[in-house]
């Protein structure tokens, strides 16, 4: 994933919208760019499992 | 398929890794460069992340299936070269080491090939197994470059990939090349003295070693200790390879790493020759001429004010506090949910309690989920949209160079565009994202402006929506914000002590809005900002209505009468004033409640709209403000805040009266 404000690479880890970065418990759906703090959206289950089969398509076409 | 670049397809040969226990698949290369996309396109969602053994530093590994055959794939950390430096390039070369990789990728910028060709030539003379692949290709057609990928194959001697990871294209291409690598040693040579620098020490190297002899002399020479460590271990007469590296060094009194370094760019420099072509004179993209615009102060602040226009206040006040609520709050709402959902309400319960706490003035149905679904949603749901397109297309970190030297003046530099950015969303998110700034001084400047001026999406988009129909008012609100925001910021950066950092970022191209990451964006934060005030709406509902059931409402609208009445307010204003309590957005809905039912002249909806845009931070925000700057900082900022707005607001009157500015 890109930060949408350096256009930095962000590493992606499994289950990154439940890991806490230690500002809040956790949930809340950022992540913070490395870089430069931004806080980008993080996709939810359901659009990131149709962005894969949209995806998927994508490669078999 | 890759644009504007030559490249031969590759046959798809069975596997000769079969019969190998699962086989490791290595990503290496720079920061930045795309390793991460391709290993997540490579391995899917079931991946670890875990500290290399005895590091502080991350290494994700995963799986991946390619020709049959399972393969490990590992995400090193980014390194500049395998001489190391950072504890991250010493673990990406302890991995290289010890991992006994089938395959390494070396995932290269192809915009940069010249400053990341020199690694490619150490892991080859490393004797590792290389496939390069050439990513990013999109943008280095843009910058009008052209690839000869075959040629630099021949000239390198190993498989070349060209792809664009952003978009998954050449990802078939690079399964193919892991399928039916074969592994061929490929060989350069450096200048002929350094040739027999290097010859002298391999001659006298007989131990094991994962790494090629000529790699490990090379290290030896440039004085790299691990390696030295190593060689001690694995040679019987370790004292004549440390005799041949010490009088080499001796007798070249030069710095032979810089020697080394030279010696590979000469070596990329011819490599490069014939591969990449690019116009001699650089033609200047429109991009990148509006690119310069958006950062020039003449250009700059008319292009940001035409991006306001459309994005914000026609977009966002205009069309979703406008066209799409009316349609939903007006139309839906109040001409068919709610009537259908009281007149059900009539029928079917009997006690009053239950009555107002469903469909009462203030019931759950018709005041919290109204105020969330039909009003707050589509006006953060156009604010979002709008938000994600400026952003997608790269403008912020444009604007933040833009208003580095008014920030600077306020105590603050271009850096503090994040948050300020990011408050326009959610003041709540953006106080957690003022902890990115350097110094104490400035986290304590942007908290304060935070709180005070800068309204949040829903806030804004009501209050746009609102000013828009009566004629000059959004004006004076605009007017007013921006100076108290400046005055304010000047103030505190000569009240706040402390440093002032320096800003400097790099600005990544601009492009052109991508519609899937657009869509993606404002759904994610639609979801996210949705889930986040419903509970909380329906919350304040219920609060609301015990209020009202137990006379406190009352009592507390009666007791802030008098604030109201100085503000040139009627008495119902101080419904919104408490439901802003509760969140900024929540009183902004009572604001609009307040205009459509016809209690507010043009005077008093302006003097409403500063006041309550200036007023306190809401209950989520002020948490967020003691949690990040402490009870005395966050208490003194809450009684500022307050006691200015309502200051603001009263002097606001006086003068708007007196002047008849909007008489």
């Amino acid at each position: 994933m890109k930060c949408g404000f350096c256009g930095k690479e962000i590493p992606d880890a499994p289950d990154v919208g439940q890991q806490s970065c230690g500002a809040c418990s956790g949930g809340c759906r950022k992540v913070h760019c490395p870089h430069c703090g931004y806080a980008n959206p993080v996709v939810s289950g359901l659009l990131r499992r149709l962005m894969q089969k949209s995806e998927k398509r994508e490669e078999k076409g | 398929m890759i644009i504007n670049v030559k490249q031969d397809p590759i046959e798809f040969v069975p596997p000769a890794v079969a019969s190998l226990p699962e086989p490791k698949i290595l990503l290496v290369g720079n920061p930045n460069v795309g390793k991460s996309v391709l290993f997540n396109a490579l391995t899917g969602a079931y991946t670890t992340v875990s500290n290399y053994p005895g590091t502080s530093v991350e290494v994700s590994r995963g799986h991946c299936e390619i020709a049959g055959v399972r393969h490990e794939v590992l995400d090193t950390p980014g390194m500049y070269s395998l001489l190391p430096i950072t504890e991250e390039e010493r673990v990406a070369r302890a991995i290289l080491l010890r991992e006994r990789p089938h395959v390494v990728l070396h995932v290269i910028d192809a915009r940069n090939l010249e400053r990341m060709l020199p690694m490619t030539l150490q892991l080859i003379e490393a004797g590792l197994p290389v496939i390069l692949v050439v990513n990013i290709l999109d943008e280095a057609e843009r910058l009008g470059m052209r690839i000869d990928l075959p040629l630099l194959r021949e000239k390198l001697g190993i498989p070349v990939l060209g792809t664009i990871m952003a978009r998954r294209r050449g990802l078939a291409e690079v399964n193919a090349a892991i399928a039916s690598f074969d592994r061929r040693p490929a060989t350069f040579a450096y200048a002929a003295d350094l040739e027999g620098d290097i010859a002298k020490i391999v001659h006298r190297l007989h131990g094991d070693y994962l790494l090629d002899r000529r790699a490990m002399a090379l290290l030896l020479l440039q004085r790299d200790d691990e390696i030295g460590a190593l060689v001690r271990q694995e040679e019987v007469d370790f004292a004549a390879v440390e005799q041949a590296v010490n009088e080499t060094v001796f007798e070249r009194r030069s710095d032979l790493h810089l020697r080394i370094s030279l010696e590979r760019r000469r070596v990329v420099k011819g490599v490069l020759e014939g591969v990449v072509s690019q116009p001699e004179r650089h033609i200047r993209t429109f991009g990148e001429r509006l690119s310069d615009w958006m950062i020039n102060p003449w250009t700059g602040f008319p292009i940001l004010l035409i991006s306001l226009y459309f994005g914000l206040y026609q977009f966002v006040g205009g069309f979703g506090a406008g066209t799409v609520v009316d349609f939903l709050e007006g139309t839906l709402f109040e001409g068919f949910v709610n009537p259908w959902l009281i007149a059900l309400a009539d029928r079917h319960i009997a006690w009053n309690w239950l009555h107002e706490l469903l469909v009462g003035e203030y019931g759950i149905f018709t005041l919290a989920v109204r105020y969330a679904v039909a009003l707050v949603l589509p006006i953060v749901g156009t604010f979002f949209l709008a938000f994600s397109i400026i952003e997608d297309t790269g403008y912020f970190p444009r604007l933040a160079l833009l208003v580095d030297r008014i920030f600077k003046r306020i105590g603050l530099n271009g850096r503090a565009v994040i948050p300020i950015v990011l408050g326009f969303g959610c003041d709540t998110m953006a106080t957690v994202v003022t902890r990115t700034l350097e110094s104490v001084r400035e986290r304590i400047i942007a908290t304060v402006l935070l709180a005070l001026a800068i309204p949040c999406s829903a806030q804004l988009g009501v209050i746009l929506g609102l000013l828009a129909g009566t004629p000059g008012t959004l004006l004076v609100w605009t007017v007013c914000i921006v100076l108290i925001f400046l005055l304010i910021g000047f103030l505190a950066a000569r009240l706040v002590p402390g440093e002032k950092p320096m800003f400097y970022m790099e600005i990544p191209p601009l492009r052109l809005p991508q519609l899937r990451n657009v869509l993606v964006k404002t759904l994610t934060r639609m979801q996210w900002y949705f889930l986040e005030i419903f509970p909380l709406f329906i919350i304040a509902s219920v609060l609301l209505w015990a209020g009202k059931l137990t006379g406190a409402l009352e009592a507390l609208v009666r007791g802030m009468t008098p604030a109201m009445h100085a503000l040139g307010l009627p008495s119902e204003a101080s419904a919104a004033f408490i439901f802003g309590f509760f969140r900024r957005d929540f009183g902004a809905a009572g604001l609009y409640d307040l205009q459509t039912n016809g209690l507010l002249n043009p005077v008093q909806l302006t003097v409403a709209a500063v006041t309550l845009t200036l007023f306190v931070p809401c209950v989520a925000q002020f948490l967020m403000m003691k949690k990040e700057r402490g009870w005395k900082v966050s208490l003194l900022i809450f009684f500022f805040v307050t006691t200015f707005a309502f200051a603001a607001g009263w002097l606001l009157n006086k003068f708007l009266l007196v002047t008849e500015v909007l008489a």
